[in-house]
């Protein structure tokens, strides 16, 4: 009998699978995993929808920490900026974390797949927007300063119009508690275009936030016992390696073609799960 | 612009340093009690009473402390840790930034903390 409690180890495969595959390709496009892992838990796994959230927001935790550890290190996260964006983020996340628990999963269903919708648009905007080129304001606050890996030369910026990025940030946060996504999709172009931070480190501070963001919500899921220990623990740890992967990979190849597949992919998904 | 050039200073990033620190050893520990947990689950034939499928923070604490390791409390405790990890990060941040004498984030910080604490405390006052 407690045998049959636990996953069958071809459930074990798929999710470990999903879960790297997820990680692999959220870390390729800027996305992380949960964009990924949780039409993969709910369509291929029929995992119910509050639990597949769960399960998200365990993996962009982790993720969101490893990655996190090493931008600290090569100094490209702006800590004082994320530490300031975290108030409207983790705020956000308690309100998304405690509503998402009022909501039926086929609503929460509907909202993600309205969410992939609005993701897809905003990869094929950034992707038609980006043209390699940056420009850097200096007489904002919050200064930072990197080393880019790409030219060898350091890079000095300050940030303009934080009051606005915060408000992007409450956004990004309420979407996190609420769907079990990181968020970044809201808060890079924001941080970005709003505020005047290059990109590398628009990227790395944004990832340096979900895990907290993530973990504002993760305690009301788990109180609400929506978190499974299988399936949390394979699927966080194939997202975690995949993820790793991804960033080793994302480091030799720049393809705008993946963008638009995986735009078109995550179009189809969305229509899938709004007709569910 | 005197902040650009005082942030190269090594000692503004006790920090980022202690803070990365910090992530890594979460993430390992989590990474091993999860690993640990899904191995003894697919090995063993388990003769512990296994804990429940919606445990309390109390009880993972307290099998933890009795030493009564099932798979399941293995993998949950693998999960928690990993889910207090950021909130660690945050109280390092805190101590990092009053080394740094940074008070104004010293608040900043301590804000995001006490908001993630009122988290856990809704939590653990939901379930009753």
């Amino acid at each position: 009998m407690l045998r049959g409690i636990f996953l069958s180890i071809l459930t074990f495969i798929y999710l470990l699978a999903g879960g790297f595959v997820a990680g692999t390709f959220g870390a390729l496009l800027g996305l992380g995993g949960g964009v990924l892992l949780i039409p993969f838990l709910v369509i291929v796994l029929g995992i119910p929808m509050h639990q597949a959230i769960a399960t998200s927001i365990i993996a962009v935790i982790a993720t969101s920490s490893a990655g996190a550890a090493i931008n600290l290190e090569r100094r490209i996260v702006n800590m004082r900026l994320g530490m300031i964006l975290e108030i409207a983020t983790v705020a956000g996340a308690i309100l998304g974390g405690i509503t998402a628990n009022y909501l039926s999963s086929n609503v929460l269903t509907k909202l993600f797949s309205g969410l992939l919708f609005f993701v897809a648009a905003i990869m094929v905007w950034r992707a038609r927007l980006h043209n390699g080129k940056e420009t850097v304001y200096t007489n904002g606050v919050l200064p930072g300063m990197f080393v880019d890996d790409a030219t060898g030369e350091s890079v000095l910026y300050t940030v303009k119009k934080v009051p606005a990025a915060m408000c992007v940030s409450l956004v990004a946060g309420n979407v996190s508690g609420l769907l079990g996504v990181g968020g970044g999709i809201f808060k890079v172009p924001a941080m970005h275009i709003l505020s005047g931070i290059p990109m590398k480190a628009a990227t790395a501070t944004s990832n340096f936030m979900i895990g907290v963001t993530a973990a504002a919500s993760a305690f009301i899921y788990f109180a609400h016992g929506h978190i499974n220990p299988f399936i949390a623990s394979t699927a966080a740890l194939g997202v975690l390696a995949g993820s790793m992967m991804g960033i080793q990979i994302s480091r030799k190849i720049h393809s705008n073609v993946l963008t638009w597949v995986f735009a078109v992919a995550l179009l189809g998904i969305s229509i899938q799960l709004f007709l569910r | 612009m005197p902040d650009l050039i005082s942030i190269s200073d090594n000692t503004q990033h006790d920090a980022e340093r202690w803070t990365s620190r910090v992530l890594r050893l979460g993430v390992w520990v989590s990474a091993s009690l999860m690993i640990f947990g899904l191995l003894l689950a697919a090995l063993s034939p388990i003769s512990i009473v296994p804990l429940s499928m919606n445990p309390s923070l109390g009880n993972l604490v307290e099998r933890m402390f009795s030493f009564t390791f099932d798979p399941v409390t293995l993998m949950f405790t693998g999960l928690v840790v990993l889910m207090f990890t950021p909130i660690l990060r945050v109280i390092t941040a805190v101590f990092g930034f009053a080394a740094e004498r940074d008070w104004r984030f010293v608040i900043v910080s301590s804000v995001v903390l006490f908001m993630l604490v009122g988290e856990i405390v809704y939590s653990v006052f939901m379930r009753r």
